[in-house]
C-alpha cells in the first residue's frame, strides 16, 4: 500500500496521465481504500507539484501536466467513489472567470485546474463574463466563493463592480471573493473589497482552503 | 545612404521608443477596441505617437503590430473583422510616414545618428502542449503572413517581443527569416525567481542564446514583466552566453490602481537610471514598455547623452 501511494504520488509529479491511469485502475482492481489513496497519493502529488512551483523549481508546463495527470485519475476512481457510498468531502464551490472586456484565459484555467485538483467543485465561466453573471451562477450554485481574474488595467474595474453586485443583492456576506491577474495586488484587493488577492495557482487554491474553512 | 542597423547597434548604445499601450489609452483607445484598429481609425494619431517618441530621442520606432498575428486578432471581438496583412502593412507604413515627416523637419536632437522602424511582433496569446494546443506549423504560418506584411510596409528590423516560451520565438524567427534578411531582434519576457530569472515555462538567457541564434536571430534581449530595477541583474545572465548586441526594455515600475485607472509611480529619471546600468552592464540597446511615455525615453536620451554611454 505505502508503495502505491507513493506511486501515485510520483505519477502526478512525473506529469505522467497514462501511469496516473494505470495506478488508478489498480486502485480498483486491488480494491483498495479509496479515498486514502486518492488523499495519500494523487493529491499528495499535486501538494508537491505546488510546493515546487512555488520554489521556482519547476514551471507552468509541469504544473499543467501534473494536474492532468490528477484529473484523468480522478475520472477513473470518481464513479467508484460515489457508487461506494463514499464521498470525498467537497472542498467548497468556486465560481471563476475572467472580467468582461478581457479575453485572457490562461492563468484563470490554471487556477480553475489546481482548484478541481484540489477538492473543489468548479464552475469556469471562461473569459469576458460580464460582472451580473458571475454572481448569477454563484448565486444558482450556491458557491461559497467567486474568483474573478483580470489581466489588464482598462478591465480591473470590472472586478469591483462583481462586489457592487453581490452588495446590491444582500449577497456580499454569503460569498467571498478573490481576485488575480498581472496587474492586480493586495493593495487592489483591498481597496475595492475583495476578500484577498491569489498570485499565482497555488496561493488562490491556499486562499479558497481559508475561505471555506 | 541608409545606415545599417546591425553597425549602428555595435558602435554606439541605441534608444529604442517605449510603451503603445498606456499611450494609445492617453489618446482614447475604447475599452472594446484593439490597438491594431487604431492604424485605420486614426491613422493620424498613430503617427502623433511614433513622432512624440522620435521627438524625445528614440531610435528605433516600433510598429503598432504587437497583437497583429492572424491568430491573435480573430481571438478578440475588436481585432476579427481585421485583415492581418493589411493591418502590419498600413502599421509599417505610418511608422516609415511618420519616421520621413520627422526627418524632413531635423527634430529631435541629441547625438543621433540615424533612425528606424521596427516592425513588432508579439505572442500569439496561444500556447504550446501541455498548455495548450499550438502547433509550430500554424504558428509559423501566422508569424509568416505579419512577416511578409511588415516587409512590404518597409520595416529597417524585425521585433520579435514579449515571447514566454522559446519554441514560440523560434516559430516567429523562422518566419521572419523565410522573408527577410533584415535584422531580427527577439525579446524574451522573464521575471525574477528565487533561483534565477526565468520566462513563464521555465526558459532561461542560456537556452535564448543557444537556440536562438543559431536560427539567426542578431539581437536578444528581455521586455516587459519586469521593472526597470529587477531587470538589470538579467543584463549579465545574458551577457555571460553571448557577444551578441543585447536590447532590454523594462516596465516603468508596477501599476497601482488609482480613481479607476492605472497609475505608474516610478520617475522617469529612476528608470532612465536603471537603463544607464543596464547599459554599464553590457546592454547595447535599451527602451521602454509598459507604463512608459516619451518623458521616459527623453530621460533615457538626455542620460545617454550625457554619459556618452555605449562609447
Amino acid at each position: 500500500m505505502r508503495e502505491h501511494l507513493k506511486a501515485c504520488m510520483q505519477a502526478v509529479l512525473d506529469g505522467d496521465s497514462e501511469k496516473a491511469e494505470e495506478l488508478a485502475r489498480l486502485t480498483l482492481e486491488k480494491k483498495l481504500p479509496l479515498l486514502e489513496v486518492i488523499d495519500g497519493g494523487f493529491v499528495s502529488g499535486i501538494r508537491e507539484v505546488g510546493r515546487l512551483w512555488e520554489e521556482g523549481d519547476l514551471f507552468l508546463p509541469e504544473l499543467v501536466m501534473g494536474a492532468e495527470a490528477m484529473k484523468r485519475a480522478m475520472i477513473i476512481l470518481q464513479p467508484a467513489l460515489e457508487a461506494g457510498g463514499g464521498k470525498r468531502e467537497k472542498a467548497g464551490h468556486v465560481v471563476i472567470g475572467t472580467i468582461e472586456g478581457d479575453i485572457h484565459d490562461i492563468g484563470k484555467t490554471l487556477v480553475a485546474t489546481m482548484l478541481a485538483a484540489n477538492g473543489f467543485e468548479i464552475t469556469d465561466l471562461g473569459a469576458d463574463v460580464p460582472a451580473g453573471r458571475f454572481v448569477d451562477e454563484a448565486e444558482r450554485k450556491g458557491a461559497g466563493c467567486i474568483a474573478i481574474s483580470a489581466l489588464l488595467t482598462t478591465t480591473m474595474p470590472g472586478q469591483k463592480r462583481v462586489i457592487e453586485e453581490l452588495k446590491n443583492r444582500s449577497l456580499r456576506e454569503k460569498i467571498r471573493v478573490m481576485v488575480g491577474g498581472a496587474p492586480c495586488s493586495e493593495k487592489w484587493a483591498e481597496d475595492i473589497g475583495a476578500d484577498g488577492y491569489a498570485g499565482d495557482a497555488v496561493s488562490a487554491v491556499a486562499l479558497a482552503k481559508k475561505f471555506m474553512a | 545612404m541608409k545606415m545599417d542597423f546591425m553597425e549602428y547597434i555595435r558602435n554606439r548604445a541605441v534608444l529604442f521608443d517605449g510603451g503603445m499601450g498606456s499611450m494609445l489609452i492617453a489618446a482614447g483607445l475604447g475599452e472594446r477596441e484593439v490597438p491594431e484598429q487604431w492604424n485605420f481609425l486614426h491613422p493620424e494619431r498613430m503617427i502623433g505617437i511614433h513622432t512624440a517618441y522620435l521627438d524625445a530621442g528614440a531610435e528605433v520606432i516600433q510598429t503598432n503590430t504587437f497583437g497583429a498575428t492572424g491568430i491573435k486578432l480573430s481571438a478578440s471581438g475588436g481585432g476579427s473583422g481585421l485583415d492581418p496583412s493589411e493591418v502590419n502593412e498600413k502599421a509599417a507604413l505610418l511608422a516609415r510616414e511618420a519616421l520621413d515627416r520627422f526627418e524632413g523637419t531635423e527634430g529631435g536632437g541629441g547625438k543621433i545618428g540615424a533612425r528606424f522602424v521596427a516592425g513588432d511582433i508579439g505572442p500569439t496569446g496561444e500556447f504550446f502542449a501541455p498548455m495548450g494546443k499550438l502547433t509550430s506549423e500554424r504558428a509559423r504560418a501566422s508569424f509568416r503572413e505579419q512577416a511578409v506584411a511588415l516587409n512590404r510596409g518597409g520595416v529597417d528590423l524585425f521585433l520579435i517581443e514579449t515571447m514566454y516560451d522559446i519554441r514560440e520565438a523560434l516559430e516567429a524567427l523562422k518566419a521572419v527569416r523565410e522573408v527577410s534578411n533584415k535584422p531580427a531582434v527577439v525579446e524574451l519576457t522573464m521575471d525574477k525567481k528565487t533561483k534565477g530569472y526565468f520566462t513563464l515555462v521555465g526558459d532561461t538567457a542560456a537556452k535564448a542564446v543557444e537556440i536562438l541564434l543559431p536560427e539567426g536571430a542578431d539581437v536578444l534581449g528581455a521586455n516587459c514583466t519586469m521593472a526597470s530595477d529587477t531587470m538589470i541583474g538579467l543584463v549579465p545572465e545574458f551577457r555571460r552566453h553571448t557577444r551578441a548586441p543585447l536590447l532590454f526594455q523594462p516596465n516603468a515600475g508596477r501599476p497601482e490602481m488609482s480613481g479607476g485607472t492605472a497609475v505608474y509611480r516610478q520617475k522617469p529619471e529612476e528608470f532612465a537610471a536603471d537603463l544607464a546600468r543596464m547599459l554599464d552592464a553590457g546592454a547595447n540597446a535599451v527602451g521602454g514598455c509598459c507604463g512608459t511615455n516619451p518623458d521616459f525615453i527623453r530621460a533615457a536620451r538626455k542620460i545617454i547623452d550625457e554619459k556618452r554611454l555605449g562609447k
